[in-house]
């Protein structure tokens, strides 16, 4: 049986998250291997979305609507994918540091990492330290994300690093700060591998960095 | 003499987005969505003073009957005044109905260093700056910090702002707090400042500033900071800001929905605790670029929002705290003028109460001392149309006419000698002859406005000196017991 994974990369720049699932999972009925349906029809889709986002093509909503059609069809090809063919796009944990309440920031940058093929795990706002180092050690993540909007919750950033360090799995994770009132030097500083002015930029930001360490 | 019967006179323009009917519809939505959807309540007191009033509450849900909300607002009192500590009428605000005051707005991390102009972190010294420029501009109604201060012990930049703020301005003061302890603080200061407790009931002399989150939540400090201000009757705005298409729907109706649900919740809170205490609703209504995924504070929706939001929270009787002067520029240049003016005129047309961020660049990260002055001139204009025109025998000036003729001018008539004062004059605006202008240094808008900004803060000591020693001393003592509270308790988390 033929299957055109064009086509999956079609229905994913229109954004039509049951369509995109019903075609994932029939192509995986198919003799496709599923590396390919991620890698040539998925991801190829995801980066014609990128590119016109950036073009000033697309606007939020509708990024975001592929995003979500790719996490539902990484839902489906997720459990068939062995881990070298998952490659980079592994599994991030997210939130927003405790004290601080600003969530929206935060969420696009979740949904940014959706689409381009992670598990997130958002664990919200006003997460205590111990909750990060938590998710850590849980979930396993190759990313942890923190976002703060006051200065005042920046240090908290620092304070989950350092506990990272102590329980020994700093470097299992490549940290990323982001938020209004965060700076690259601030994310260097506190030793965060990662500083990302917005969500669009996040993504690709890790994907060179995590692609730079093998 | 004869009076004429329905004679219409427009004491000022009129300015209307919504119609009594559109206004209800949003006012019905508030209703239909606190009674069906209900709004979280992270503080369980303020769940059972809900629950108390016949609120159903369920987990940190709440949902509020229609007649609640229709008692809140009952008791809203029509007209507030908060007085200048010093004494100066002058300064007085009335809190009532199309009467409005501009200032800047609180928080922003950056601030615009008035010697280097470039951005920096905001630090002690620029509350005191900022407080004391406020108070030589004539319109600047009252006074919020453009900063959340960096240099001071972690979780004290509230309070340190206002024993700053309150020692360089006689202009009412809007303060903010991260917790009640700050709140508890700040009131303190007051306090001291108005000569003590009963003084204070009496003549209020500061504002409170708390939040709401979009969408239809009171997280745990706000609500608590709003019982607090309640309980003690200290004037307070309660509002949201909230981000059209993202934390709140994208089409306007239903922006001014939930973010006059959420502020509603504050509403009730302070009339049940203390009926009659004033409570002020608004906030930052604009949208979300998404393009550019930024809250944009030069949008012209913002402005278009506002106003109509002004007329809403009109509709329900109470004073709105609106957003002006700010812009989405990261330096001073057309663009921060442009955006400044549509939104200085629309609040100013709409006549919300307060009028807030003033001062506000690069979408509320970095205040600017320099955009505020620039908005100073802004607003005097605008008042200009605010007056709008008197018609009268004297004004109309058929006499005059008549005397002066075809031809001729009206430069030597006793009529103009009158009446020309009355013309709005610039301190900034260029209206020199070129050759002028360039013999005067050929300086654009921009040299002007640091030059002026420069001078008051170099040449204007504002009320230092006023200041009453025990008052003074009072503040300091606050001062010190703050920084023991955050030794022994930390930065308060709940
Ligand atoms: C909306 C808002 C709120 C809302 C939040 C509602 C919500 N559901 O999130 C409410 C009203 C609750 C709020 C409350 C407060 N706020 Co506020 N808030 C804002 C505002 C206006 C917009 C933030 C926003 O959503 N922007 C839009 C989103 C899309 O942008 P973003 O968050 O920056 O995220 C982008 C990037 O930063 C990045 N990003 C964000 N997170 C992450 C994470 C990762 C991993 C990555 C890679 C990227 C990334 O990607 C995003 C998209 O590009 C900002 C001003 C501003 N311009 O930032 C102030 C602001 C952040 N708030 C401020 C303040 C002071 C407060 C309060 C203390 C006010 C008070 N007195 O109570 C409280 C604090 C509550 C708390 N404990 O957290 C200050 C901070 C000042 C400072 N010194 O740090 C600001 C700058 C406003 C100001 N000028 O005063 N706020």
């Amino acid at each position: 049986m033929s299957f055109d994974l064009g086509k999956i990369s079609e229905t994913l720049v229109t954004g039509k998250v049951d369509d995109l699932k019903t075609l994932t999972g029939q192509a995986l009925e198919t003799d496709i291997k599923p590396g390919d349906i991620l890698n040539q029809g998925l991801l190829p889709g995801m980066d014609t979305v990128s590119q016109r986002w950036k073009a000033g093509d697309m606007f939020m909503p509708e990024v975001l609507r592929c995003a979500k059609a790719m996490g539902g069809a990484m839902e489906v090809l997720r459990p068939h994918l062995s881990e070298s063919e998952l490659g980079n796009a592994g599994t991030i944990v997210i939130g927003t540091v405790a004290g601080d309440l600003h969530d929206i920031g935060k969420d696009l940058a979740a949904m940014m990492f959706e689409g381009a093929g992670y598990n997130v795990i958002n664990i919200g706002i006003d997460q205590p330290n111990e909750a990060f180092v938590k998710a850590v050690k849980e979930h396993k993540p190759n990313v942890l994300g923190m976002s703060a909007l006051l200065t005042t919750t920046m240090p908290r950033m620092g304070e989950v690093i350092n506990s990272l360090k102590e329980a020994g799995i700093r470097d299992q994770v490549a940290v990323i700060l982001g938020g209004a009132p965060v700076t690259e030097e601030f994310a260097k500083e506190i030793g965060a591998d990662l500083y990302a002015p917005n969500a669009g930029s996040a993504v690709e930001i890790t994907k060179e960095y995590l692609e730079s360490k093998v | 003499m004869t009076n004429r019967t329905n004679y219409t006179i427009n004491e000022s323009p009129h300015f209307e987005i919504l119609s009594e009917d559109q206004k209800e519809k949003i006012f019905n939505g508030m209703m239909r969505t606190l009674q069906y959807t209900g709004a979280n309540v992270h503080h369980e007191k303020a769940r059972e003073l809900f629950k108390k009033h016949g609120c159903k509450v369920d987990g940190v849900r709440v949902y509020f009957p229609p007649e609640l909300i229709l008692k809140a607002l009952s008791t809203v009192p029509p007209v507030t005044e908060i007085f200048p500590w010093d004494g100066d009428e002058s300064k007085k605000i009335v809190v009532e109905k199309n009467r409005s005051y501009f200032g800047p707005g609180p928080t922003p991390p950056n601030f615009i260093d008035t010697d280097t102009l470039e951005r920096r972190p905001y630090l002690r010294k620029d509350a005191s700056l900022v407080a004391r420029v406020c108070d030589a501009l004539p319109n600047m109604g009252y006074v919020q910090s453009l900063g959340s201060i960096n240099d001071v012990t972690n979780g004290l930049a509230d309070v340190y702002e206002f024993a700053d703020m309150v020692r360089n301005t006689t202009t009412p003061i809007m303060s903010w707090s991260f917790t009640k302890d700050g709140c508890r603080d700040i009131h303190r200061m007051g306090i001291a400042m108005a000569g003590g407790e009963e003084e204070f009931r009496q003549r209020p002399n500061y504002i409170f500033y708390g939040e709401p989150i979009s969408p239809l939540v009171s997280d745990y400090h706000a609500i608590d900071k709003c019982m607090y201000c309640a309980e003690h009757r200290i004037p307070q705005v309660y509002s949201p800001c909230a981000i059209g298409g993202g934390t709140v729907p994208a089409t306007h109706a239903g922006q001014l929905v939930v973010a006059l649900s959420e502020s509603m919740v504050g509403v009730i809170a302070t009339q049940l605790i203390n009926p009659g205490t004033c409570v002020i609703i608004g906030g930052v209504q604009s949208i979300l670029d998404m393009r550019f995924s930024i809250y944009s504070y030069g949008a012209p929706e913002l402005s278009l929002l506002s106003a109509a939001h002004t007329e809403v929270v009109h509709y329900c009787g109470l004073p709105m705290y609106s957003t002006s002067g700010c812009t989405d520029t990261k330096k001073m240049d057309a663009q921060s003028a442009m955006e400044a003016s549509l939104s200085i005129n629309a609040a100013m047309m709409s006549g919300a109460n307060f009028v807030h961020d003033n001062g506000y660049t690069e979408s509320g990260i970095t205040g600017d001392i320099f955009q505020t002055v620039m908005d100073d001139e802004l607003i005097s204009m605008a008042r200009v149309i605010e007056k709008g025109i008197k018609i009268d025998p004297e004004t109309l000036a058929v006499d005059v006419i008549d005397n002066v003729g075809s031809g001729g001018h009206y430069l030597y008539e006793d009529h103009t000698m009158n009446w020309f004062m009355e013309h709005w004059r610039p301190t900034l605006m260029d209206r020199n002859s070129y050759e002028n202008w360039v013999e005067q240094g050929s300086k654009t808008m921009k040299d002007r406005i640091i030059e002026k900004t420069r001078d008051l803060i170099q040449n204007y000591e504002g009320p230092q000196n006023k200041v009453p020693a025990k008052a003074s001393e009072e503040i300091e003592k606050i001062l010190q017991e703050a920084e023991e509270r955050i030794k022994k308790e930390g930065v308060a988390h709940e």
